[in-house]
């Protein structure tokens, strides 16, 4: 399997793989998983005057997943709700020179983060 | 081999400095066809039938059981389907096991698909084919067993002693892979109820490409290839001499009751570092294991990102013959373990140019990436670590 420069720098480095603390306020949390792709993912937003004011996530997966679970966290974070809503996990996989085979698992960050907008 | 800490050897190994000259020198002066009668022919043939002696005298075997092949993917294909296809019985059937190597498990799904009947007895939970199973798989129609003898991706030695004897007493031929423990593990082909035995090179510090089969005097094969009389007319084309040579320089090295305490100190110093990791476990039974091979599954883990991680640790997954596919091992899902767990495991495998320091370098590298990675997986529910 191949890494583009950019999944090796997330993966070594994931930008908010991190919990947020309890009682943080406007936490939310959403999770999604696909045991057969082997792929678990949860974000954590805090959402404050319709702006993510802090984005974490955890994740169970390969490389891509990490990588994009962290790219994603980085683009949320200080994005007004709306915009963030209009999440493209595609575009994310694009960026990162994901292998399309791989889009299923990455799927699943979208899946997280739309868990996250339900929980609002 | 830059910083990179090579723990792989059951893939393959470093060739010895002593083969690669044996073989250069070889390749310098000894051009000549060893079937060539002329003195350049002659000169050659006296250097594969001196290594062909090497060969014999390291795996207990009279020289002229033993035909040069490729490799043991080769030797395998033959005493299959040498046996398998020369029957001209109306039910041919063939055992082996669920955990067998893909040069195995590939020709009998191939064989299957010509009509013969294949029997897989599963393994215990410890990587054990227990003798009896084989035997309780024995049918009237039985032709052909093969049973590995170091199970390539759990170290454990089966009892190919016990399964020979059996099928003997059946009337059935057995064909062992050896691929992983000939020259680690001591053999004698000759005085055992083994008919067929798959040797190779390239895991004992010779070179990729060249192997051979042991052929009991009472065995008769089909050919696989054709086109020359080359190995009694059961393996045409012309020899390699200079990876005949490389090959015998490397079983005359080799030396399992000199070697192999030492890399079974190896070892357990890895697993004494592993097991400090939380739930880290070994697969295969430790008391039926070679000395060579450790494997460890560390839950919680996703498989890809732990190789990932350690990619600067030469260590696989499982065989390294299917290191491309994204399936789990069939070999830990054989002993019961989940996709996910077999996916989470490391086969780790030292050999003669292991340092004594690399193997806590390597512990260390390992500890440090199975922490992070739980670290970015610290809420994931049970079915990642089950």
């Amino acid at each position: 399997m191949e890494y583009s420069p950019a999944v090796v720098r997330q993966f070594d480095a994931p930008s908010r793989a991190r919990e947020l603390p309890r009682g943080t306020p406007g936490l939310v949390t959403g999770e999604a998983e696909d045991r057969t792709l082997h792929v678990w993912i949860r974000f954590q937003l805090q959402l404050q005057g319709g702006v993510v004011r802090a984005a974490a996530f955890q994740a169970f997966g390969c490389p891509h997943t990490v990588a994009a679970a962290s790219v994603v966290a980085e683009w949320l974070e200080g994005r007004a709700v709306a915009d963030a809503q209009r999440l493209d996990a595609r575009a994310v996989c694009a960026q990162l020179a994901v292998p399309v085979e791989k889009l299923g698992k990455l799927l699943r960050i979208e899946d997280a983060v739309a868990a996250c907008w339900r929980a609002a | 081999m830059s910083g990179e800490i090579y723990l792989d050897y059951a893939a393959t190994a470093p060739v010895d400095p002593a083969v690669s000259a044996a073989m250069a020198e070889c390749l310098a002066l000894d051009f000549g066809n060893p079937s060539s009668t002329h003195g350049a022919g002659r000169r050659a043939r006296q250097l594969v039938e001196t290594a062909r002696e090497r060969i014999g005298a390291r795996v207990g075997a009279s020289p002229d059981r033993l035909i040069f092949t490729s490799g043991a993917t080769e030797s395998n294909n033959l005493a299959l389907q040498g046996v398998l296809r020369r029957s001209r019985a109306k039910r041919v059937h063939f055992v082996t096991s669920r955990i067998e190597h893909k040069s195995v498990l590939d020709v009998a799904r191939a064989l299957e698909g010509a009509g013969v009947a294949v029997t897989y007895v599963a393994a215990t939970s410890g990587g054990w084919i227990e003798p009896a199973r084989v035997l309780e798989a024995i049918t009237a129609d039985t032709q052909l067993v093969s049973i590995m003898h170091v199970n390539n991706e759990t170290g454990v030695i089966q009892d190919v002693e016990g399964v020979g004897a059996a099928c003997r007493a059946r009337g059935v031929l057995f064909h062992v892979d050896a691929a992983q423990s000939a020259g680690k593990v001591p053999l004698a082909l000759d005085s055992s109820p083994i008919d067929l035995c798959s040797l190779t090179a390239h895991k004992l510090c010779g070179p990729k490409g060249v192997g051979a089969l042991y052929v009991a005097p009472r065995v008769t094969l089909v050919p696989q290839l054709h086109g020359g009389e080359q190995e009694r007319g059961l393996r045409a084309g012309t020899l390699a001499t200079h990876q005949i040579v490389g090959m015998g320089k490397a079983y005359e090295l080799a030396d399992p009751q000199r070697e192999a305490p030492r890399l079974a100190a190896l070892r357990d110093r890895l697993w004494d570092a592993l097991r400090a990791i939380d739930g880290a476990r070994q697969n295969g039974d430790p008391h039926r294991r070679a000395a060579h091979i450790l494997n460890v599954t560390f839950p919680g883990i996703d498989g890809e990102s732990l190789r990932f991680a350690l990619r600067d640790l030469a260590v696989s997954a499982g065989s390294a013959c299917a290191a491309d596919s994204p399936e789990a091992s069939h070999v830990l899902m054989g002993l019961g373990l989940s996709d996910v767990l077999a996916g989470s495991s490391l086969r780790f495998s030292v050999g003669r140019f292991t340092a004594d320091d690399e193997i806590g370098r390597a512990a260390a590298q390992v500890a440090a990436a199975v922490a992070r990675l739980r670290a970015v997986a610290k809420s994931a529910p049970a079915w990642c670590s089950a």
